[in-house]
């Protein structure tokens, strides 16, 4: 089974015309988002529901187009902003109850010991789900970040140059735990004048890196307020889990 | 795209790498480790002047570059800069603008300790060369600021020995000094 979203709109009975401007704004921003946290919100539902593993992906469609394009939802994910990520957690894991409720109600009753039982939602799921959702946030803005700077039309100048220095000195090393380049090295390869010409290279880096990581997470949270919270949020998660490895 | 998918690596290393990664990319975060100093240090050393003092204070540094012209100084770097027998004292004096408000940045682009060796420097090259303070630290703080600068390892001899030489030019306590004001 797949990880990957449907290659077209997750929703694909919508008749778009019927939407409103703005509405079909929203829910064209809400079909990106799925598909973009298609991933998470999987290893979720199955970590949640093992035994609906192989019906996940029919699951999650029909959640995206039954309860994410009902009316009214998105006003209340909007209220939760600076919870999306919980709302769309909870919405979801409701959602699959309702259905197996409903599935349950139409069978005839069974005895206790014959109930199919699903584990109580605990801490891993939702810690798998937050930490795929990182995972996704950060490539996002990886691949927003390296596509900005090799845009031959930026107007900052040594762009290409930004993103490779960020790459050689920052990524790869702490990606792959490894020693980053000597600072001698870097003299060479960029044709720093100075000190401060290195520092100012690398310092663009993260101010571009910075500014993407908040433009996609601003993409869903909303508010710079509420997205300044879920910045710290992440961070303290994945530093809690760094800390226990 | 490059060699390297980092979109991808993110999604199979650990925990604790993406921590890093979320840590090491915070703009507070230190840009250098403590063991280039020396590295950073001689770029410094080497940087054209008017580099890092032009984006500093534009108006100064062309009345400084019309100076150095006028007087064929050859002030291609700080170290010809601290090792010229008349240094332009505004240049000086620019120089140590430059390092302490570098110093006093907490998102400065140069290393504290390098900014911090930059200030003492030119100030221990005022003291030697042309005989005069551009500080107003007293005697005991210049001293100990020079004699610290002076221990650090990565420090190159020449403005080790410049440093020496600026701090046995100010009197030790009680007595009095060549270049005190």
């Amino acid at each position: 089974m797949s990880t990957d979203p449907p290659a077209s709109s997750i929703f694909p009975r919508t008749d778009w015309a019927e939407l409103g401007k703005a509405g079909e704004a929203d829910e064209a921003r809400l079909d990106r988002l799925i598909r973009a946290y298609w991933a998470p919100l999987r290893i979720f539902l199955v970590a949640t529901f093992p035994s609906l593993k192989d019906q996940a992906d029919l699951l999650l469609q029909d959640f995206a187009e039954d309860k994410i394009l009902k009316k009214g939802w998105l006003q209340r994910a909007d209220h939760n902003r600076g919870k999306f990520r919980d709302f769309l957690k909870t919405s979801l894991r409701n959602f699959v109850l309702d259905r197996l409720n409903r599935v349950e109600a139409r069978r005839p009753p069974l005895s206790l010991d014959e109930m199919p039982r699903e584990p109580a939602a605990a801490e891993g799921p939702s810690e798998e789900f937050d930490l795929t959702w990182l995972r996704t946030v950060l490539a996002r803005t990886l691949r927003e970040m390296e596509e900005d700077c090799k845009n031959p039309s930026a107007d900052q100048p040594r762009r290409g140059q930004i993103w490779e220095m960020f790459r050689i000195r920052l990524l790869e090393p702490l990606l792959n735990d490894t020693a980053p380049p000597p600072y001698e090295e870097l003299i060479g390869r960029f044709g720093l004048r100075s000190p401060t010409d290195a520092s100012n290279l690398l310092l663009s880096a993260k101010r571009i890196f910075k500014a993407h990581l908040g433009r996609v997470i601003q993409d869903y949270a909303g508010q710079d307020a509420a997205t300044a919270v879920e910045i710290q949020s992440l961070e303290e998660f994945i530093s809690r889990l760094a800390k226990r490895e | 795209m490059s060699e390297f998918d980092s979109a991808g690596a993110v999604f199979t290393r650990r925990p604790k790498s993406l921590a890093a990664l979320m840590e090491g990319s915070a703009e507070q975060a230190r840009l250098w480790r403590p063991e280039e100093l020396g590295a950073i240090f001689r770029h410094q050393m080497a940087a054209p002047v008017l580099v890092d003092l032009g984006g500093y204070d534009a108006g100064a540094a062309v009345r400084l570059k019309k100076l150095s012209d006028a007087q064929s100084l050859l002030l291609k770097s700080f170290s010809d800069l601290f090792l010229h027998p008349a240094p332009p004292a505004e240049l000086l004096e620019l120089t140590k603008s430059f390092a302490k408000a570098n110093m006093d940045n907490a998102e400065s682009a140069l290393p504290n300790e390098v900014a911090a060796a930059l200030y003492y420097t030119s100030i221990a090259a005022a003291l030697v060369r042309l005989d005069r303070r551009i500080s107003k630290l007293g005697d005991a703080d210049l001293r100990r600021g020079l004699l610290w600068t002076r221990e650090q390892p990565w420090l190159d001899d020449p403005t080790r020995e410049l440093l020496l030489q600026a701090a046995e030019k100010i009197s030790p306590p009680g007595g009095k000094g060549a270049g005190a004001p």
